[in-house]
């Protein structure tokens, strides 16, 4: 007798108990309801993306002049894990200097882990924040140069959202003569930047050990005269 | 709770089924034959390999640099952890001296990514359990946030490659810590919250009391490790037992429960660690100091000296250890992974056995078994 009457009390706590649990459950569902939404309005308002975001794949050119910064040096194909980059470059004859004749790059088989962004010296190749590449066949995710290719305007974007440091102007006396005049009015602005971070220059200084890269060692001499002023300064 | 297993008028024949190997509550592709007598598990085998990807002798064929960036795929919850494993054998065998920003950093990144794996867990779990109707979405509001952290660090929400050999990849702003110190203000109160929810609810304590009592010694004898050895009220946890980076400096607790461990302990070990993980991250917050983050330049000539190392780190899972050979060129020789989510998935037989079908997805979501860990 004593055992039923204690049983049936037992019951009766352990119902309310629960009761009591599942509303506290309910109420804190229900405060979720005042709360704000916390999801987005995706294709009608685009996400934001932090400037470092590994999205697709893109070249960069000169912000200011507008010109391609890929130099062929090739060391992005050699990292990329997939393979999945193609440059053909043309030595000219005249120049004696390696021409970007195209430059594919099969998103349907990157992974998007950036390393070629990393090792790029001119910081031409980069992570763009598109990432809405969706298509309708595997060929048409092979971009080639002109699809690569950003505007300048698109360029100067990522060359300050990411901190890469500007491109430095060529000297006073290139091949192409008429690029020289356009580039010794920039010359004297760009010096301060190329000594905050005079980056690029060890790593394509360190790139003939390695590599022995004809392209590589006519960039460190191209440069030279340019690092060497801040350091003397 | 005792379940009936032989009703004593008519007998069954046992019966031979499938679950997976493309099932939804077995996160991954992991194929388990069934024995059953009426509802009732007889025996379980756990077929793998459906997601080999052959990971370890991808990395023999990559350089080292290459292989950093491909090694967050074998556990994708918890791509820091697995960077990480794999940076600190090779600093063992290369001698090299991490910064100690960097080490204050690597520790922050870690637990944060503990922290949503942990919640990816959760969500998943009640889902296991049958509760579709939201909650599981509300622990995904807090791993977003901290999937965006690392999304403005790294460059990606899954695939880190974050922390690199020597060091780490980016230094974050001081608006980042500023965010992250928010989050550590606000997330407390939203584990208590799902608490509130979840924990004395009486359909789960029905659906994890009880169920799937992992014995200190099947634990031991299966190698389990991670939050489901602790549960069972072993005390092993790799950044006590046996303290890397800067973990000796910080204070925090371990729950270890002290008895056999059931569903319900698993999931509590798992809730209580999260909140460790915060008092963690709080303190690395002060503690941070100025300096250097990379002490090994990360380039496609990345080498390592020759020779072997192995370390292990602490996984949301259990011990995740990397095993390397170098041969001093810029491709390793040899890796070894020890995974954790192996033997955790081990030991899933003898829980399973003499239960009913209902407790199958119940037992195996608290294992917290991540399938592409498993087969690498
Ligand atoms: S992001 Fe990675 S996979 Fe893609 S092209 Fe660059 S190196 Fe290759
Ligand atoms: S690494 Fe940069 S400069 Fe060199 S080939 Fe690639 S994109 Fe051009």
């Amino acid at each position: 007798m004593f055992n039923l009457i204690g049983s049936a009390i037992n019951g009766v706590k352990h119902a309310l108990g629960g009761l009591y649990q599942v509303k506290r459950g309910l109420e804190t569902v229900a405060m979720h309801t005042w709360r704000e939404p916390t999801t987005e309005a995706y294709p009608d308002k685009a996400p934001e993306l932090p400037p470092h975001f590994r999205g697709r794949l893109a070249l960069t050119v000169n912000p200011e002049t507008g010109e391609n910064l890929c130099i062929s040096c090739r060391q992005c194909e050699r990292v990329c894990p997939d393979k999945c980059i193609e440059i053909t470059a043309n030595k000219s004859t005249e120049t004696n200097k390696l021409e970007l004749i195209d430059f594919k790059i099969d998103h349907g088989l990157c992974m998007f882990c950036g390393l070629c962004t990393e090792v790029c010296p001119t910081y031409c190749i980069i992570n763009t924040n598109d990432f809405e590449m969706a298509d309708y066949t595997r060929s048409s995710l092979i971009y080639d140069l002109k699809k690569l290719t950003l505007t300048q305007e698109e360029s100067a974007y990522y060359f300050a959202a990411k901190e890469m440091p500007l491109p430095k102007p060529k000297p006073a006396k290139p091949a192409a003569p008429a690029a020289g005049a356009a580039a010794a009015k920039p010359a004297a602005e760009a010096k301060p930047t190329a000594t905050v971070s005079p980056k690029p220059a060890p790593e394509s200084a360190k790139a003939p050990e390695t590599t022995a890269d004809k392209p590589a060692k006519e960039v460190e001499k191209k440069e030279s005269p340019s690092t060497d002023t801040p350091s003397v300064n | 709770m005792t379940i009936q297993t032989k009703l004593p008028e008519f007998k069954t024949d046992e019966m031979v089924i499938n679950l997976g190997p493309q099932h939804p509550a077995t996160h991954g592709v992991l194929r388990l034959i069934l024995t059953l007598d009426g509802e009732v598990v007889k025996h379980t085998e756990p077929v793998l390999g459906h997601l080999h990807r052959a990971q370890e002798w991808q990395g023999q064929n990559r350089t080292w640099f290459q292989y950093q960036a491909l090694i967050d795929r074998v556990d994708y919850l918890s791509g820091m952890f697995t960077s990480w494993a794999l940076s600190r054998a090779a600093e063992v065998i290369d001698g090299t001296e991490v910064p100690r920003r960097a080490e204050f950093l690597r520790v922050l990144c870690a637990e944060l990514n503990r922290i949503s794996s942990h919640l990816l867990w959760l969500g998943t779990y009640l889902i296991d359990l049958g509760a579709l109707y939201g909650f599981p979405f509300y622990p995904f509001i807090e791993r977003e946030k901290i999937l965006t952290f690392f999304e403005e660090i790294s460059g990606q929400r899954m695939m880190y490659n974050y922390i690199r050999i020597g060091g780490v990849q980016r230094d974050p702003k001081a608006e980042w810590f500023k965010k992250v110190e928010e989050f550590t203000k606000d997330f407390p109160k939203r584990v208590d919250e799902w608490e509130a929810i979840v924990t004395e609810n009486p359909i789960f304590l029905n659906r994890t009391k009880g169920i799937g009592v992992l014995t200190k010694e099947v634990a031991q004898a299966y190698g389990v490790t991670g939050p489901t050895l602790r549960a069972s009220g072993i005390d092993f946890d790799l950044r006590r037992f046996k303290p890397y980076s800067v973990y000796p400096e910080l204070k925090f607790d371990v729950p270890v429960y002290n008895k056999d461990g059931d569903t319900w302990d698993r999931y509590m070990a798992r809730i209580q660690e999260m909140r460790q993980s915060i008092e963690i991250i709080k303190q690395v917050l002060d503690m941070i100091p100025e300096g250097e983050i990379m002490s090994k330049k990360q380039n496609a000539g990345l080498r390592i000296k020759a020779g072997e190392g192995f370390a292990a780190v602490e996984s949301p899972r259990g011990i995740l250890g990397c095993y390397i050979t170098s041969n001093g060129s810029d491709k390793p020789y040899r890796f070894r992974w020890r995974n954790p989510s192996f033997s955790n998935l081990s030991v899933l037989p003898p829980l399973l056995e003499e239960r009913p079908i209902s407790d199958i997805m119940a037992i195996f979501g608290s294992l917290d078994i991540i399938l592409p860990d498993v087969d690498r």
